[in-house]
């Protein structure tokens, strides 16, 4: 209640200090302090909330790691029923065998990680937290500290209004008398607290450059521990695993990895299971229609003549290989020196993974022969060029205007590229040529 | 859903319901149900795979950013007392150290973690969807064959007096198998290379997660560790000793004890 009183008798002169009526005193010095000490108290809030945050992301940091580890793992072994992926991939037989020394590693990586962070709880947040309750206190010596101002200024207005007042009542008399006793009263309490602050504040100031010393060491060391763990964890790793981790540029590891990249991308891409459905019935007509006319298919030759393609795409420079792959649709299903249960024409793609596939099954009705692939002779389609055109890169196929080209896949558009043979020469070239 | 779709959904829950009772035989595929198990659990590794790596390097930004944030902090710490005063030297070389590695991360490693990690998963995750619309689409039409095997059946047992009864079934149940045999042995065939493919996908993203996490730690380990120069050389072994939180405690005490923290 006694709060509550001075509170409301603090009100109003807050309120004319406010809009200028009443003149409110300033102590430069400590307003100097209390400055710095403002920021201060910002400054260990967010030390403790980016401690906080940076002992979050490093237990993230090792947990998901640790995870991934565990999950890569699981992915090159043996699901379920599988059987020696190591003799199916022999040239992924480095990390087939690595990815469970890696999970371990990553395992004992977040084991190692804990008393770290146990440290950062305690020898850093800790502390913090201590100094932010340090300065709870001060923080409340300073409202104090502003109160106590309030009231010294309040008398003090008072007082010199009574003053200069001309003529005084005899109740007038009486307050000033009053006024006179608080003012005094203000005026010392004011006096004191404003003194002490000034006094403690700056051995205040010198005490938290001083604190902050040894607990940016110490944080310091915990980080690079930190750094090191992973570091050191990883290089016993990669001299375990035989993986090289020394000097390698960020760059370069994009660039090994693209070099690294196999023909999985583009043989995945042309399964017919990722593509979308749009209509089943339609799938199956053109199944059957595929089956049943092949002589309207669009020059292109059989599975045979797909697989080389696919594998001359696979060569071929990487650039191109999209618009290879994209050429493949529409494509009619091939002709009955298939065996294939002619995957749906309108939105697949006819390649070399799907149509070794189809010769592992047992195809549906409709077709009625399905011998092996035969050497496409049959119905070889010929362009004759136009122009001459050099090779301009692997795989390419040069040739001289009013040669004859041997189809071997071609598309509806005359600006993708083309695969034909000439010569015995088989290779890819641009179909506006013709 | 169109008129047509939803007389077909409604079909095939009477199918299954009588499948459940036992009136209608359900065909089981062996081989279809051990390639659906291999695949959902690759699914199943592939999107924790997903969900990891992402963690993992949200960590790693989250981390360098951290240190950044500390490091300005230090600064308004030290820039409270004394500029140029040995700690205030080290907190610069940290702001400074930290600076540089969180550009490193950003700048050097982002890209690289996208086309190795990032971009492949992310492109294995998308295939998912498309391919259990696949899986689901040949479910359907499984319940489209049994149930038209088994009118079938039925005919035949119990001839009807329509003559063109039995001819139409049939035809509708040759019509359903053709179209279930189509996606069913297309899953069957295609569902075990996706998954032996997994193999030589992911292959080269491995030397490369190893490789940028070695090179993470390299980087953050040299170059906080080129801030010790300005530490003084006692600082190391006090930290091992334990002699720096003494001093933090001591300090603390020293505030608690001035007059203007006794909250009087």
């Amino acid at each position: 209640m006694k709060g509550l009183g001075k509170a409301l008798a603090r009100t109003p002169f807050a309120v004319t200090s406010k809009i200028g009526m009443a003149k409110k005193s300033t102590d430069t010095e400590f307003d100097e302090y209390h400055r710095h000490f403002t920021a201060l108290e910002q400054g260990a809030e967010k030390l403790i909330k980016d401690s906080k945050a940076f002992s979050e992301a490093v237990t993230n940091l090792f947990t998901s790691g640790a995870s991934f580890g565990s999950h890569f793992a699981t992915v090159f072994q043996p699901l379920a029923s599988e059987y020696d992926l190591l003799d199916k991939h022999p040239d992924s037989e480095h990390t087939i065998r690595s990815v469970t020394k890696y999970e371990n590693a990553m395992t004992e990586l977040r084991e190692l990680i804990g008393p770290e962070l146990e440290l950062i709880e305690s020898r850093i947040i800790g502390p913090a937290k201590e100094l932010q309750s340090v300065m709870k206190t001060i923080r409340k010596t300073i409202t104090k500290r502003d109160h106590k101002l309030t009231d010294y200024d309040r008398f003090n207005n008072s007082l010199t209004k009574l003053r200069d007042k001309k003529e005084k009542s005899l109740s007038d008399e009486k307050n000033l008398f009053k006024l006179e006793q608080d003012f005094e009263i203000a005026t010392n309490e004011y006096e004191y607290i404003n003194n002490a602050l000034k006094q403690d504040l700056p051995r205040f100031l010198m005490l938290a450059s001083q604190f902050i010393d040894p607990l940016f060491n110490s944080f310091f060391y915990m980080q690079l521990n930190i750094y090191y763990l992973i570091f050191e964890k990883m290089n016993s790793f990669a001299d375990d695993a035989k993986y090289d981790i020394q000097n390698i540029s960020a760059a370069q590891i994009a660039q090994e990895y693209e070099e690294k990249r196999t023909d999985a991308w583009q043989v995945i891409e042309n399964l017919n299971i990722i593509k979308r459905i749009i209509s089943v019935s339609r799938m199956v007509q053109a199944t059957r229609s595929g089956t049943m006319n092949s002589s309207s298919s669009l020059g292109r030759q059989s599975s045979v003549a797909t697989t080389s393609s696919s594998l001359s795409a696979r060569s071929a420079p990487p650039v191109r290989t999209p618009s290879a792959a994209a050429s493949f649709k529409k494509a009619a299903p091939p002709p009955p020196t298939s065996s294939q249960a002619a995957p749906p024409p309108p939105y697949s793609a006819t390649s070399s993974a799907s149509s070794v596939a189809a010769t592992k099954r047992a195809p549906p009705p409709p077709p009625p022969l399905k011998p092996k692939p035969k050497p496409p002779v049959p119905q070889i389609k010929y362009v004759v060029a136009l122009y001459d055109f050099e090779a301009q890169a692997e795989g390419d196929l040069s040739f001289n205007a009013g040669d004859r080209i041997e189809l071997v896949e071609k598309t509806q558009s005359t600006e993708d590229w083309w695969t034909g043979r000439i010569n015995g020469v088989q290779g890819v070239f641009p179909g506006r040529c013709f | 859903m169109s008129w047509a779709g939803f007389k077909k959904s409604v079909n095939r829950a009477g199918t299954t319901l009588l499948q459940k009772t036992g009136q209608i035989e359900r065909t089981v595929d062996r081989e279809f149900t051990e390639e659906e198990a291999k695949y959902r659990i690759f699914e199943k590794e592939c999107q924790a795979l997903q969900k990891d790596s992402k963690a993992y390097w949200d960590a790693m930004r989250a981390m360098t950013a951290a240190q950044t944030r500390i490091a300005e902090t230090l600064e308004t710490f030290y820039g409270a007392a004394d500029r140029t005063s040995d700690g205030a030297m080290a907190g610069h070389a940290y702001k400074r150290s930290v600076d540089e590695l969180d550009t490193v991360f950003n700048r050097e490693l982002d890209g690289p973690f996208r086309t190795t990690i990032s971009e492949p998963l992310g492109k294995m995750c998308a295939y998912f969807p498309v391919v259990n619309e696949h899986i689901s689409k040949r479910n359907k039409k499984l319940l489209d064959y049994d149930s038209a095997r088994s009118k079938l059946r039925k005919l035949i047992d119990k001839p009807s007096e329509d003559p063109t009864k039995l001819p139409r079934a049939q035809q509708e149940n040759d019509e359903a198998k053709e179209m279930f045999d189509m996606l069913n042995d297309q899953l069957i065939a295609e569902l075990p290379q996706l998954l032996d493919l997994r193999v030589p996908y992911f292959d080269p993203s491995f030397e490369a997660m190893i490789r940028m996490q070695a090179k993470f730690a390299e980087e953050g380990y040299e170059k906080l560790s080129s801030v010790q120069r300005y530490f003084a050389d006692n600082v190391r072994d006090d930290y091992a000793a334990g002699q720096l939180d003494a001093q933090v405690e001591g300090i603390l005490q020293e505030m608690r004890e001035l007059s203007i923290c006794g909250g009087n």
